[in-house]
C-alpha cells in the first residue's frame, strides 16, 4: 500500500501535473500500471484495443480450425420437389467423391438427417452460431433473406476471375436465380419450369384436339368454356382450369408485377387489366364454385399448372399408380397472354458459400464442380425430379431418353426448351410470401367488387403499397 | 478517497476537485452496469434463440446476420476498457482535446453498435469528459451540441437501416412479453439514473466553476480598495513630512541663525560704544562675537545636513560622482572622463556634499556656458589635499565674473578651508583642492 501510493505520487507529479484521476482503492491493481503509464502509451493501448475488438469482430469459426482440409456443405434430404425420392444425398456423396479424387488433401463432409422443412432452420442456427457451412444448398424460398442479411459471398469476382468457367452454360433464368441485386450470390443446381397439365381424356370425350405449344389466351378460354358442365350429379360435372391465378396470368401477359421488389407495386401497368379480366372470366364460367386441385386429380378439370418435377415424378413407373391414375394426361407450355409469351416460372435450387468462409477456393471449386460438371448434372435427371440447369446436358438426346422416354404423348423436348427458355424467375423478396396474399386478397375483391376493374385497382393499388411500407 | 486533512476540514479548492472527479467515476462505473447487463442479455436471447429453433424468425426479423454470441461481451469490454484508458488521458491543448474527443466518439459508437444501439447513453461520458477542462464556456457549448448530435443521429432509426444494425429489440423478442417489459423498464430506468447523474455532474462543475470566479471578483475588490486607501495615506504623508520640514526649517533658523545674529548685533553695538571708550575692551567684544558668529556657523552647518542631496543620503560619495557622470553623459551626450585616485572613505558629510556639488556645479556649467563637448573629472589625493580638477575643451571664458554658481563653490569650500582656482583662457578648468581631516593614516602607509 506505502508503496503504491508512492508510486503513485511520482506518477501524477511527472506525467500530468497531479490533474489525472486520483488512483483509488476500488481499481483493481493492474488498473494502477494502466494509469501510471506514459501519456503516449495510454493512447498507444487504446488504439491496439479497438482494433483488437476489430480482429475479434472478424473472427470465423475457420479462424480457430486447426487444419484447413475440412469443406463442410449444408445438405438436406429428400427430394427439393415435394415428391419422395429414395436417392438422398447420392448425387452430393458423388460429386464428393469425385472432388475428393480431384483434391485428394480435401475432405468435403456434410450433416445428413435435416429434412427439407427443417433445412430454413437449421441453416440459420448455424449461420447465427457462427458455424455456417462453407457451402450451402439454398432453397428458392430463402435465398434473398439469405444474400440480403450478408450471410452469402458475392461471387462476382469469383466467376469473373475463373476463365475455366463459363455462366452462358447455364439456362439464363436458371442464372439469374441466383443474383440478388445485380450481384451474383449463387450458382443453380437444379431446375423445373411450370407447365400447364392436360386432362387429354376429358379433350379426348369432347373432340377437342390438343393445343399446340405456342397456344394463346383465347384457345385456353375457348377449351374452358367448351368442356365446363356444371350438372346436378357428380359425374356430370365438368371444369375447365384449377390453379390458374394471377401470378400465372401476369406471367404469360408480361407483367413484371414486383419488378420493384418490396419496395411497391403498381397495379397500372399495362397487361394487368387483361390479366385480371381472363381470371374473372375463367371464375364466372364456374358459377360460383370452387375447383380445387382434389377435382383435377379425380379427373373432372381440363388444365392445372404444375412443375416440371410433378411431371417427372409421377410419368416415372414407381409414383405413376399413386396419383393421376384414373385418367391419361400430358404437359404443355403455359399460353401466352396477348401482350406476352408462353412464359412461366422456373423454380429453382442454388448453391452458395459462406460470406465468412475461410476456404473460398476450396468451396468455389465444389460449387463449380456440383453445378456444372456434366457428369454430376446428369445425374440430376437420373436420381432428382428437376432439370439441369446445364443446357447441353438438359437437351442432349440421352436426356431426353430419359425425361420423355417411350411416352407416346405431345409433350416433347422442344416444348420443354422452350417452357424453360421463355422462365422467369419466381419473385424473392423479404416478406413476399405476405405480400403474395396481400395480392391474392386483392384481386379477389377486386374481381368481387361491383365497381369497374381499374377503380378497383387504384384502391387496391395503394392499400398493397401502404403494407409493403410496413415491411421497410 | 476522500481524505480530510489533519484538521479533519477539506480545503476549498480540494472539494471543487474532487467532487466532479467522484460523479465522473460514477458515470464511468454505471455505464459498465450497462453495457454489461445488456450484453448479457443479448448473449442469453442469441444463444436461446438457437437453442429453441427460431433461428429463422429471429433472422428474418433481423435481416442481417448478428455478431456471434461470445463475441459480444468480450468486444464490449474491450472497447470500453479502452474508453475508460482514453478518458484518463490529460490533453494540453485544443487538438489533442478534439482527437480525444473524436477517439472517445468512436469508441462509444462502435459500444453502440455491437449493442444493437440499445445503449447511447455513453455518450455522456464523453461530454463530461471534455466540460472538465477549464475551457470557455462556449468551446465547451460547441462540444456539447456536437457530441449531442452524434447521439442523436445515433438514435435515428435510419441510420441503424443504412448502417445494417440489428436493433436491440429484435434480441429482446426472445424473451417473453412480461419479462421483455420488465427488460425495458430496468434499462431505461439504468440510462435515467445516468442521466440524472450526468446532470448533477454538470451542475457541480458549473458550480465549482462559478465560486471560483467570484472568489477571482471579490478578492480584485479588497485589492482595488486597498490600493486608493494606499494612495491617499502617501499623499497624506508627504504632506505631513513637508509641514515638519518647513517648521524645522524655521525652528532652526530661529534657533541657530537668529540667535547668533541677534547676539552678533547686540555685540555689535556694544563694540560701537566701546569703541571709543576702551578700544582693548572693544577688541575683546569682538573676539566674542566672533566667537558667537563661529558657534552660529556651527549650528547653521549642522541644520543644513538635514538637507544633503538625495543621491549622497542612500549612496556612497564614489557612487553618486559616477551617477552623477553617467546620467549627464547620458543626458547630453557630452564625453565625460572620470578618473579617481582618491580613497574616498571616511570623508563627512560636509566635505561629500562640496564634492558632490563642485562636480555636479563644474559639468553643468562646463555643458551650459562652455558649449564643451569632453569634459576631463580627475581626482587625487596630493599630501594632505583632496586635488579635483575639471576641465572641459568649451569656449571658456576670457573674464570671468563670479556667478552665483561658482560663489556658491567659493563659500563651501572656505568652511572647510579650501581652495579653488579656475581659469578660462583654455577651455574652463576649475582646480580645487580641499584639506584632508581623514584617512591619514593610508596615506601614510
Amino acid at each position: 500500500m506505502n508503496k503504491d501510493r508512492k508510486k503513485g505520487l511520482k506518477g501524477r507529479i511527472r506525467f500530468d501535473g497531479g490533474k489525472s484521476l486520483p488512483v483509488t482503492s476500488w481499481f483493481p491493481k493492474v488498473f494502477h500500471e494502466i494509469f501510471f503509464m506514459e501519456r503516449e502509451a495510454r493512447v498507444i493501448l487504446c488504439v491496439v484495443l479497438f482494433f483488437l475488438s476489430l480482429f475479434i469482430l472478424t473472427l470465423g469459426e475457420g479462424s480457430f480450425r486447426r487444419t484447413r482440409n475440412n469443406l463442410t456443405v449444408g445438405v438436406f434430404s429428400g427430394s427439393y420437389w415435394d415428391v419422395q425420392n429414395g436417392n438422398t444425398y447420392k448425387i452430393v456423396d458423388d460429386a464428393i467423391k469425385a472432388y475428393e479424387k480431384k483434391y485428394p488433401n480435401i475432405k468435403v463432409t456434410y450433416e445428413s438427417g435435416v429434412i427439407k422443412s427443417d433445412y430454413t432452420e437449421w441453416l440459420n442456427e448455424r449461420i447465427m452460431s457462427g458455424s455456417m457451412p462453407d457451402v450451402v444448398f439454398i432453397l428458392g424460398q430463402d435465398f434473398s433473406s439469405l444474400a440480403e442479411m450478408g450471410a452469402l459471398k458475392n461471387l462476382n469476382g469469383l466467376v469473373n476471375k475463373d476463365r475455366s468457367f463459363d455462366k452462358d452454360a447455364y439456362f439464363s433464368t436458371a442464372w439469374k436465380a441466383g443474383e440478388y441485386e445485380g450481384k451474383q450470390y449463387a450458382l443453380p443446381y437444379e431446375c423445373a419450369p411450370q407447365l400447364m397439365f392436360v386432362n387429354k381424356t376429358i379433350l379426348d370425350k369432347e373432340g377437342i384436339r390438343m393445343p399446340e405449344a405456342g397456344w394463346n389466351w383465347s384457345d385456353f378460354y375457348r377449351i374452358c368454356r367448351n368442356v365446363t358442365t356444371t350438372g346436378e350429379s357428380a359425374d356430370e360435372k365438368q371444369y375447365g382450369v384449377t390453379g390458374y391465378d394471377w401470378n400465372c396470368a401476369f406471367n404469360a401477359n408480361g407483367v413484371d408485377f414486383f419488378e420493384h421488389g418490396n419496395e411497391y407495386v403498381d397495379f397500372s401497368v399495362p397487361g394487368v387489366t387483361e390479366s385480371l379480366e381472363l381470371i374473372e372470366k375463367l371464375n364466372e364460367l364456374n358459377h360460383g364454385y370452387k375447383v380445387s386441385e382434389a377435382d383435377f386429380s379425380e379427373g373432372n378439370v381440363v388444365f392445372q399448372p404444375m412443375p416440371f418435377s410433378q411431371y417427372r415424378a409421377y410419368k416415372s413407373q414407381e409414383l405413376h399408380i399413386k396419383k393421376y391414375s384414373g385418367f391419361e394426361w400430358d404437359c404443355l407450355t403455359m399460353p401466352a397472354g396477348p401482350n406476352g409469351d408462353n412464359v412461366s416460372e422456373l423454380d429453382t435450387l442454388c448453391i452458395g458459400m459462406s460470406a465468412g468462409t475461410n476456404m473460398q477456393a476450396e468451396a468455389w471449386s465444389f460449387m463449380k464442380l456440383i453445378s456444372s460438371d456434366p457428369d454430376i448434372q446428369k445425374e440430376i435427371l437420373e436420381y432428382s425430379d428437376g432439370l439441369s440447369v446445364v443446357r447441353d446436358v438438359t437437351l442432349s438426346d440421352e436426356a431426353s431418353h430419359m425425361i420423355v422416354g417411350s411416352s407416346k404423348g405431345t409433350f416433347n423436348m422442344m416444348m420443354l426448351e422452350k417452357a424453360t427458355d421463355n422462365s422467369v424467375v419466381a419473385p424473392r423478396f423479404r416478406g413476399c410470401s405476405e405480400v403474395k396474399e396481400q395480392v391474392d386478397l386483392a384481386v379477389r375483391s377486386i374481381l368481387e367488387g361491383e365497381a369497374n376493374i381499374e377503380t378497383e385497382q387504384i384502391i387496391w393499388n395503394r392499400e398493397i403499397n401502404n403494407y409493403l411500407q410496413t415491411l421497410n | 478517497m476522500w481524505i480530510a486533512g489533519s484538521d479533519g476540514r477539506l480545503p476549498d479548492n480540494q472539494i471543487l476537485v474532487r467532487m466532479p472527479e467522484f460523479f465522473m467515476r460514477i458515470l464511468l462505473m454505471l455505464n459498465f452496469l450497462i453495457i454489461i447487463t445488456m450484453s448479457a442479455f443479448m448473449v442469453r436471447s442469441l444463444l436461446g434463440t438457437v437453442h429453441s429453433g427460431e433461428a429463422a424468425a429471429f433472422l428474418e426479423a433481423a435481416g442481417h446476420v448478428p455478431i456471434e454470441a461470445g463475441k459480444i461481451p468480450v468486444m464490449v469490454v474491450i472497447l470500453y476498457s479502452s474508453l475508460v484508458i482514453l478518458t484518463t488521458v490529460i490533453c494540453n491543448n485544443h487538438w489533442e482535446l478534439f482527437a480525444k474527443a473524436c477517439g472517445e466518439c468512436i469508441l462509444v459508437a462502435a459500444i453502440s453498435v455491437t449493442l444493437g444501439m440499445g445503449y447511447t447513453g455513453a455518450m455522456f461520458l464523453v461530454i463530461a469528459d471534455v466540460i472538465r477542462y477549464k475551457i470557455d464556456w462556449k468551446e465547451r457549448a460547441l462540444y456539447i451540441v456536437s457530441v449531442s448530435m452524434l447521439y442523436i443521429i445515433m438514435n435515428t432509426e435510419m441510420v441503424w437501416k443504412s448502417l445494417n444494425i440489428i436493433p436491440v429489440d429484435v434480441y429482446w423478442t426472445y424473451y417473453s412479453i412480461d419479462f421483455r417489459g420488465l427488460l425495458t423498464a430496468g434499462f431505461s430506468t439504468l440510462k435515467l439514473i445516468n442521466i440524472f447523474v450526468f446532470i448533477f455532474y454538470v451542475v457541480i462543475i458549473a458550480l465549482a466553476q462559478m465560486s471560483e470566479a467570484d472568489r477571482i471578483y471579490s478578492l480584485n475588490l479588497k485589492l482595488q480598495a486597498a490600493n486608493s486607501q494606499l494612495e491617499k495615506y502617501a499623499k497624506e504623508s508627504a504632506h505631513n513630512a513637508e509641514i515638519q520640514e518647513r517648521n524645522r526649517l524655521a525652528r532652526e533658523i530661529h534657533d541657530t541663525i537668529g540667535h547668533s545674529l541677534t547676539g552678533i548685533v547686540t555685540g555689535i553695538e556694544a563694540s560701537i560704544m566701546l569703541m571709543d571708550i576702551d578700544a582693548g575692551a572693544a577688541k575683546k567684544q569682538m573676539q566674542a562675537i566672533e566667537e558667537v558668529a563661529r558657534a552660529g556657523i556651527t549650528d547653521v552647518r549642522q541644520s543644513v545636513r538635514a538637507l544633503r542631496p538625495d543621491v549622497l543620503e542612500n549612496n556612497k560619495l564614489e557612487d553618486a560622482l559616477k551617477k552623477i557622470v553617467n546620467d549627464m553623459r547620458a543626458s547630453t551626450g557630452v564625453d565625460i572622463k572620470y578618473e579617481n585616485l582618491a580613497h574616498l572613505e571616511g570623508m563627512s558629510e560636509d566635505e561629500e556634499d562640496t564634492v558632490y556639488r563642485i562636480f555636479q556645479e563644474s559639468i553643468t556649467n562646463s555643458i551650459r556656458h562652455g558649449k564643451a563637448t569632453r569634459i576631463e573629472c580627475f581626482m587625487r589625493r596630493e599630501e594632505n589635499y583632496l586635488h579635483i580638477t575639471i576641465s572641459d575643451n568649451g569656449i571658456g571664458c576670457k573674464d570671468v565674473t563670479q556667478g552665483f554658481g561658482l560663489h556658491h563653490m567659493q563659500e563651501r569650500l572656505n568652511l572647510l578651508q579650501g581652495e579653488l582656482n579656475y581659469s578660462g583662457e583654455n577651455g574652463f578648468v576649475v582646480d580645487v583642492k580641499i584639506p584632508v581631516r581623514w584617512g591619514k593614516e593610508k596615506w601614510n602607509d
